[in-house]
């Protein structure tokens, strides 16, 4: 089936356009005062006019820190083949200064063609990188260091930033160090020593303006003409997309996704949410799964646990909700079953079970996540049904989950009592589906 | 009922068939695939483990999207989602997170869709790989085709401790397969390995991944795994994370672009009908005695792996007055009489204790899982519990008592239950307590309701084992002794080391608890979690009254 065919090539493309930050950022690289521009141009200097420096990057996780540096990076490798040597640590794996150093040492040799012991120590692989780096700097080539997560190279003594700074103090060496970071105050967590030595230039990612923001997300969905995937085809879809662009409800949508999460690899995974669901028979995007897509950007994970519960599960809910508005400061397991058959005496509900299995059925909630302890530290002082719990969820939330339990048996009847600011007593009735509320004063 | 998943992580993978029958054995409920694996693999052939082959990355016997769709009731919206969002063959694609509650078949439906698909991936449970070395080890074992056999000595390809090792291993493995792979695709035309592998995208799946949590918080596995895919930048590679927890329970420090969620609700009723009707013989049979317990039951749960147990015992007892099952005849009349033979059992299993022996809560103890027996347990036998299903030497009961009823009472009550002499006081010296002693006995016995057992200091623990032990050594002089008694601390007020032997041997099965240390004397206090129940137990079976010792109001 041709469009088929053609619908499946179209999908894999936009679907590896979306999953890849490099080819969307590159979008945003246009303008001089980019961010790209920037830091090409503190490369650039640096590897032209044999200076060292350092900056970091600093933005929110997913605004493209890492694309923008890889993109330079390329770019520049390109420019000035054989001037440039990468070396990559990451804050997760080397932020132990011995770790860091084998795999500098690694790096290099590689680069270089080197064999590469893997018995060197400490002290040796840190005397090669000194050596390295002196020999880089008579040769005019340059080595950049790119720090990943670097807030976790700060704790401890960040003895290896202070030796990183400190080589690209002496006159001939030839390197620059680029930190890229989500925490934006990183820099006052710097040592005395390293932050003398840090140049104290800062690249931040903001979010992207509004027209930016249209602008990638055509560069994001639209089909190239002149590519394998067959020409009227690509005309019919763009005209399409155009048409749903366009749409008020469809710009909505993009401003509560983006308002929701202001990054650009966020609103990249609702389109990739929505492209896959490209309907592969007629072959072209809709307004409708841009409108699937969006529930799954806005998850309510309290309320589908709640639905997930059982009606025993919700009735030890409401049995802490009660604990609460009468004003318990802390109750436990045992306490709430007290409120429990307090509830079965006072109202003969059809549901009453034995301890045990209400003890599951706490179990369940803690492990769901609604319920919790409040003593961390002395966990493992007491039973489980002696131990301080509280609930986890709001009363609203509770509420609303008590109406979505569309199973409800008819004689489910489940009370809730509680306070309202202005001293009145308002009990929730709830019988089969219906509502009722009941004032007294 | 314990599910076992024997995935072959870390045991041998044979050949097609028998990795089929080592895959999985899943409770009858919902089992219809591998129940035609399981039937199809009686003689397991013996293997030529020289030759890794490729097509050990794939499940095997790719199934169709209506034998999927049908094997899995209610699971229809769930399963289609996960097939837009893994896409058409060779596509890319973003980390996925699959959630839901506990078996709520997240696992089984991604297994048996990449049967369908036929990709290969790479799968590993951190219920099996409980350290990250395990988990290493595993999944490069797994990449690099090595098969842990008795001719290598069980060993693994590469010892990997670290992250940094396993991520520059990893690289390697992954794109030294996937350029394997993508020769094999070009070369289609002489297919080297047995069955067809469809693509040269390889998925990494990582199960059960709430239990990372729990390995202490100076682990960084979980920011590790949710930025590896980040970190390795291979476009080939798809990650697909299972978890009971929904994403928003593992906060932490550390932020990483989130993963695209899936979520599994739980079942309707409709679907837990569906599902437990399949694989029964007598269907009619069935559906009438789900239409007597499902509601009940759905009420208390609805998870699959608890209710299953529940009713397989239940339906015993249910078609106990009918001879022959497969020939009845369902009249209105024979089902009220099996109804109303069943009813006493239902309303004495919805009190039972859930016989599913499962994983506890995080951070949780409960001193009641000793009291739980194995799965075998008949309903009738009920009455058994009334002894003790495990053995304690006779010492150790005594220090189990004392220690219960140090718990239980409090210490200003110990005069008046045991005189100073050693002995318990034999006539009941009734003391006028004056009201305000009084009222704060009551406080206590409400405390004791809501704060849990009280903690004591080590010496008034050993002052009341040796006052029960003289007791104990005074009633058996009167009936002449037993010769398993050995004169426990009745012969002199010394503390042997036995004592203290016993005493943290108790600590450690958890049933005294050290905490709590008093804020004046600044020492350590200790705790009994033992219940009313077990320390009744216990003392019935040294004969002992306990009764007259605990406190009531």
């Amino acid at each position: 089936m041709e469009a088929n065919g053609a619908a499946i090539d179209a999908l894999n493309l936009i679907r590896s356009r979306l999953c890849n930050p490099n080819s969307i950022f590159r979008s945003l690289c246009g303008s001089p005062d980019s961010n790209y521009s920037k830091l090409k141009s503190i490369l650039s200097t640096s590897i032209t006019e044999a200076c060292n420096n350092s900056v970091l990057l600093l933005g929110p996780r997913g605004s493209g820190k890492a694309a923008v540096l890889e993109l330079v990076i390329g770019d520049l490798l390109l420019e000035y083949p054989d001037m440039i040597t990468v070396v990559r640590l990451n804050g997760l794996l080397h932020s132990d200064e011995t770790n860091a150093f084998k795999e500098i040492a690694r790096q290099i040799c590689i680069d270089r063609q080197l064999l590469f012991s893997k018995m060197a120590s400490s002290d040796d692989n840190s005397q090669f990188m000194l050596a390295t780096l002196q020999e880089c700097g008579l040769k005019h080539k340059t080595l950049v260091f790119v720090l990943d997560e670097f807030d976790l190279f700060i704790q401890g003594k960040q003895r290896l930033l202070y030796a990183l700074l400190d080589a690209l103090q002496s006159i001939s060496s030839q390197a620059v160090v680029i930190g890229v970071s989500c925490q934006l105050d990183v820099e006052k967590l710097l040592d005395k020593r390293v932050k003398s030595r840090f140049s104290h230039r800062f690249l931040l990612f903001l979010p992207p303006s509004k027209n930016d923001l249209l602008k990638l997300v055509e560069h994001a969905l639209y089909l190239p003409i002149d590519s394998s995937i067959p020409q009227d085809y690509a005309v019919e879809y763009n005209a399409k997309l155009d048409a749903i662009l366009e749409d008020r409800r469809f710009q909505e949508i993009i401003d509560s996704c983006w308002e929701s999460y202001p990054t650009i690899r966020h609103l990249m995974k609702f389109l990739f949410h929505a492209v896959s669901s490209l309907n592969l028979d007629s072959g072209y995007l809709s307004f409708e799964n841009f409108k699937a897509a969006l529930p799954s950007m806005q998850r309510q994970p309290k309320t589908e646990s709640l639905r997930d519960c059982s009606v025993l599960e919700l009735y030890i809910l409401v049995c802490m909700k009660r604990l609460e508005v009468k004003e318990q400061s802390s109750y436990n397991f045992s306490a709430v079953m007290k409120e429990y058959k307090s509830i079965y005496g006072s109202f003969h509900t059809p549901d009453y079970y034995g301890q045990n299995v209400c003890l599951r059925a706490f179990e369940h909630l803690l492990q769901c996540g609604l319920i919790g302890f409040t003593d961390d530290r002395g966990g493992h002082n007491q039973i489980i049904e002696f131990r301080p719990v509280k609930l986890l969820i709001s009363l609203s939330e509770l509420i609303y989950g008590l109406k979505s339990y569309n199973s409800c048996p008819v004689h489910a009847i489940l009370y809730i009592q509680y306070q309202l600011s202005d001293g009145y007593f308002t009990s929730i009735f709830k019988h089969g589906s219906l509502l009722t509320i009941r004032r007294s004063p | 009922m314990v599910k076992i998943y024997t995935f072959c992580t870390s045991s041998i993978m044979v050949k097609e068939e028998s990795l089929k029958a080592a895959k999985r054995i899943t409770p009858s409920a919902y089992s219809a695939p591998t129940i035609e694996k399981n039937s199809a693999v009686k003689s397991k052939k013996t293997v030529d483990l020289c030759f890794p082959l490729l097509s050990d990355l794939v499940y095997g016997n790719p199934i169709s999207l209506d034998a999927l769709l049908s094997t899995f009731p209610g699971r229809r919206t769930q399963i289609l989602e996960l097939i837009q969002l893994l896409g058409p063959l060779n596509s890319p694609t973003l980390p996925l997170f699959v959630y839901g509650v506990p078996s709520t078949g997240k696992t089984s439906i991604i297994l048996q869709l990449f049967r369908h698909l036929n990709r290969p991936f790479v799968y590993s449970s951190f219920r099996t790989c409980y350290n990250p070395r395990n988990l290493f080890e595993s999944v490069l074992n797994l990449l690099l085709l090595h098969h842990r056999v008795a001719a290598n000595g069980y060993s693994s390809t590469k010892r990997c401790d670290k992250l940094s090792d396993f991520v520059d291993f990893l690289r390697d493995a992954l794109t030294s397969l996937i350029k394997r792979l993508k020769d094999d695709v070009k070369n289609s035309v002489s297919p080297q390995s047995v069955l067809p592998i469809d693509g040269y995208m390889i998925y990494l799946i990582f199960d059960h991944l709430e239990l990372v949590r729990e390995w202490g918080k100076s682990s960084s596995m979980l920011q590790f795994l949710f930025n590896l895919h980040d970190n390795l930048n291979i476009p080939e590679v798809g990650f697909i994370f299972i978890s009971n927890l929904a994403p928003d329970m593992f906060c932490s420090n550390m932020t990483y672009v989130e993963q695209i969620p899936v979520y599994f609700p739980s079942y309707t009723e409709d679907d837990l009908r569906q599902i437990l009707l399949r694989n029964q013989e007598n269907q009619k049979l069935y559906s009438s005695f789900l239409n007597v317990v499902l509601r009940p039951f759905c009420r208390i749960t609805r998870r699959l792996d608890e209710l299953s147990p529940i009713f397989e015992s239940l339906y015993m007892q249910y078609c106990k007055p009918i001879g022959d099952p497969s020939n009845v005849i369902l009249s209105e009349d024979m089902k009220r009489r099996l109804y109303s033979n069943l009813m006493p059992h239902i309303t004495s299993a919805r009190n039972e204790t859930f016989r599913v022996l499962d994983y506890a809560a995080p951070g949780t103890e409960t001193s009641t899982k000793f009291e739980m027996k194995g799965c075998k347990r008949k309903l009738e036998s009920s009455k058994k519990s009334d002894e003790l299903d495990f053995h304690m030497s006779i010492s150790a009961k005594y220090l189990l008592i004392s220690a219960f009823l140090a718990s239980r009472n409090q210490a200003t009550l110990d005069a008046s239950l045991f005189d100073s002499s050693g002995g318990s006081d034999s006539r009941k010296r009734r003391r006028k307590t004056p009201d305000k002693v009084k009222a704060q006995q009551e406080i206590s016995e409400d405390d004791l309701q809501t704060k849990g057992p009280g903690s004591f200091p080590l010496e008034r623990l050993l002052a009341i084992f040796q006052c029960l032990a003289s007791v104990a050594e005074g009633s058996s002089d009167e009936d002449g002794g037993s010769d398993d008694w050995l004169g426990i601390g009745g012969e002199s007020a010394v503390v042997t080391s036995n004592i203290l032997l016993q005493i943290s041997s108790l600590s450690n099965v958890k049933f005294i608890l050290k905490g709590g240390s008093c804020p004046l004397e600044g020492s350590v206090r200790y705790r009994c979690m033992v219940s009313e129940d077990l320390a009744l137990k216990v003392a019935r079976s040294l004969r002992f009254p306990l009764a007259k010792y605990i406190y009531r109001r």
